[in-house]
């Protein structure tokens, strides 16, 4: 892993990393990348992958119309917000 | 009348006997709270609710249900609607959650009063409760020692006997090890035993809710209430609930208990693995018998660990944005800046790290050589763990390899040394099976835990196998002297 490759994860997580701690996060990366490297010694030939511990989720649930308005209390938690919407930084010109 | 250091059953007790008041009670453990500051245990309070509830309870005379007036702790990752839940992170240092969490809300209509919210590692990532925005938790029975993590401030809260119970969460190891540390009992039950809404996301494949306490007993209470399905969770079990008090007494005698083989114990050290020796003697006296089962993959549970989490964690992580919810920075340029900026200025480092290692994995051309590896390793785990109960009821081993250490003293310079630390928890969150972690002594002054795990639905085992343990001992009896927070 290089600094560019650092870079550009940083970019895809949008975070952004202190110059000062940049390379102790390279090193960091490695050692992690290196400890989950060791896996590819083990054979998965022909093995599912498991996402989960339970296979047979996803329950399904009558579909029922239901008002549950909670508009007020959620926009109380942003930072910007005005009576019906999330306020953001302008996006069109 | 002193309440610190009861268990619920006792509690519950002096209530009924009406010994004490559910007001008093609550205030003795708000008390208590204070007394302790320094333990930092607690990032929320929730004085004036707590206080009002008790009332209507002392005023009520109708026999309520087992945890009718008993004070509760949460950890700070469950939402609480109307209380402050940080997940201990400059990112939600300002969120008051529009809804409760399923799992709390149980607890609060069986009538338990939520003292507080308590401090944890910054959105469970950590095993020592250093990477908390709120500070370090003490180790109630040592200063300058970390309670374990990430469930840390639940675990001092319960070992300071300030609570008698308190709700954690365990993605790795996170009621476990704290529960070891701390010298207390600590459940993680099977995923999908308790639903997982309202709990703010870490991994979601292994993230589970659970209950740090001061016995087995205790823990069957808190997992008969918080049980059950949940409509709102889609990973919740569709399965009936047992009374897991009903079977804490069975005998043990011929119960088959595995020992892993690829845990090679003589690397530990010689006074932990005494205590473990000692507490399989005392289990063969009660008439278990024990053999060496292989769990080959099993060695490979922290590299695939440390793989699939970190994945689920950047996934889950992205929501905060600085637009809906959480910290949002200031003088951004546009609306990317504004993402970049907020969270860069409300993650910590560790928490960035496993976004980081999380991102990495699931790119482009890594996803086949990281992800998809470790889910299929998972198979290999998880059809070892099959195969190990065929022929075995449970599997014990040390819940930690260590005892507490002090405060920056792992971990700082190679990140791998603290994964480590969850070398014996990890695998039972892959395989999605309930294990316990139960004291069975001191090294060098220090609590450690004995770990049971049991298989897929079989809390009412572990829990049996546990309060049989308890019953013949007193490792759960000893409590800290507190003498250098009072």
């Amino acid at each position: 892993m290089d600094q560019e490759t650092v870079r550009t994860i940083c970019f895809l997580a949008r975070l952004e990393i202190d110059t000062n701690k940049s390379e102790k996060i390279q090193k960091d990366l490695e050692t992690i990348i290196e400890l989950i490297g060791g896996l590819q010694s083990i054979n998965t030939d022909n093995i599912d992958p498991l996402y989960s511990p339970l296979e047979k989720t996803a329950l399904k649930h009558e579909d029922i119309e239901k008002s549950d308005n909670k508009k007020g209390k959620f926009l109380k938690n942003a930072a910007a917000s005005n009576e019906d919407y999330f306020l953001v930084p302008r996006v069109v010109e | 009348m002193t309440i610190q250091f009861k268990s619920i059953t006792e509690l519950r007790m002096l209530l009924d006997q009406k010994s004490i008041s559910t007001s008093e009670l609550t205030q003795e453990s708000l008390k208590l709270v204070k007394k302790y500051k320094e333990l930092n245990c607690f990032v929320t309070m929730n004085e004036d609710v707590s206080s009002k509830k008790a009332n209507v309870i002392d005023q009520n005379k109708k026999t309520g249900s087992m945890l009718s007036g008993i004070p509760l702790a949460q950890k700070d990752l469950f939402c609480t609607e109307g209380l402050r839940t940080t997940c201990s992170s400059k990112i939600l240092s300002n969120f008051i959650p529009p809804y409760t969490a399923t799992a709390v809300k149980k607890l609060e209509d069986a009538g338990s009063i939520t003292i507080g919210k308590t401090n944890m590692d910054e959105f469970a990532m950590g095993s020592s409760n250093e990477t908390s925005y709120f500070g370090n938790v003490h180790n109630p029975w040592k200063k300058g020692y970390v309670p374990g993590g990430s469930s840390g401030g639940s675990a001092a809260a319960v070992a300071a006997g300030i609570v008698p119970a308190a709700t954690g969460t365990d993605t790795g190891g996170s009621i476990r090890q704290p529960a070891a540390h701390c010298g207390i009992t600590g459940l993680k039950p099977t995923y999908g035993r308790i639903s997982r809404w309202g709990m703010i996301a870490f991994a979601s494949s292994l993230d589970q809710a659970g209950s740090l306490a001061r016995t087995a007993e205790d823990c069957a209470i808190l997992l008969n209430t918080m049980s059950g399905h949940d409509l709102k969770d889609t990973t919740s079990l569709d399965v009936a609930v047992p009374n897991f008090l009903e079977n804490l007494n069975n005998p043990i005698k011929g119960l088959k208990i595995g020992i892993i083989k690829e845990f090679n114990l003589s690397d530990l050290e010689s006074e932990i693995q005494s205590r473990f020796q000692d507490s399989k003697k005392l289990y063969e006296k009660l008439g278990a018998e024990f053999v060496e089962i292989s769990l080959p993959n099993i060695s490979a549970s922290v590299p695939t660990y440390y793989s699939i989490a970190p994945a689920e964690c950047s996934s889950n992580l992205s929501r905060f944005d600085g637009v809906r919810f959480g910290h949002r920075a200031e003088n951004t340029e546009d609306l990317n800046d504004l993402y970049i900026k907020s969270r860069s200025e409300g993650f910590g480092d560790e928490v960035k790290r496993r976004i980081l290692i999380g991102t990495y994995a699931l790119s482009a051309g890594y996803y086949d050589a990281y992800y998809k590896k470790a889910q299929q390793v998972r198979r290999l785990i998880k059809n070892d763990f099959d195969h190990a109960f065929k022929s075995v009821d449970l599997l014990m081993t040390p819940t930690s390899p260590n005892t507490a250490f002090a405060f920056g003293s792992k971990g700082t310079q190679n990140p791998v040394e603290l994964y480590l630390e969850d070398l014996f928890t990890i695998s039972s969150n892959l395989a999605g099976l309930p294990a316990i972690s139960v004291p069975h002594g001191k090294v060098n002054s220090l609590p450690v835990g004995l770990q049971l795990i049991g298989n897929f639905l079989r809390e009412d085992q572990l829990l049996n196998a546990a309060h049989i343990f308890q019953e013949n001992s007193d490792f759960h009896l000893a409590k800290p002297t507190m003498e250098d927070f009072s």
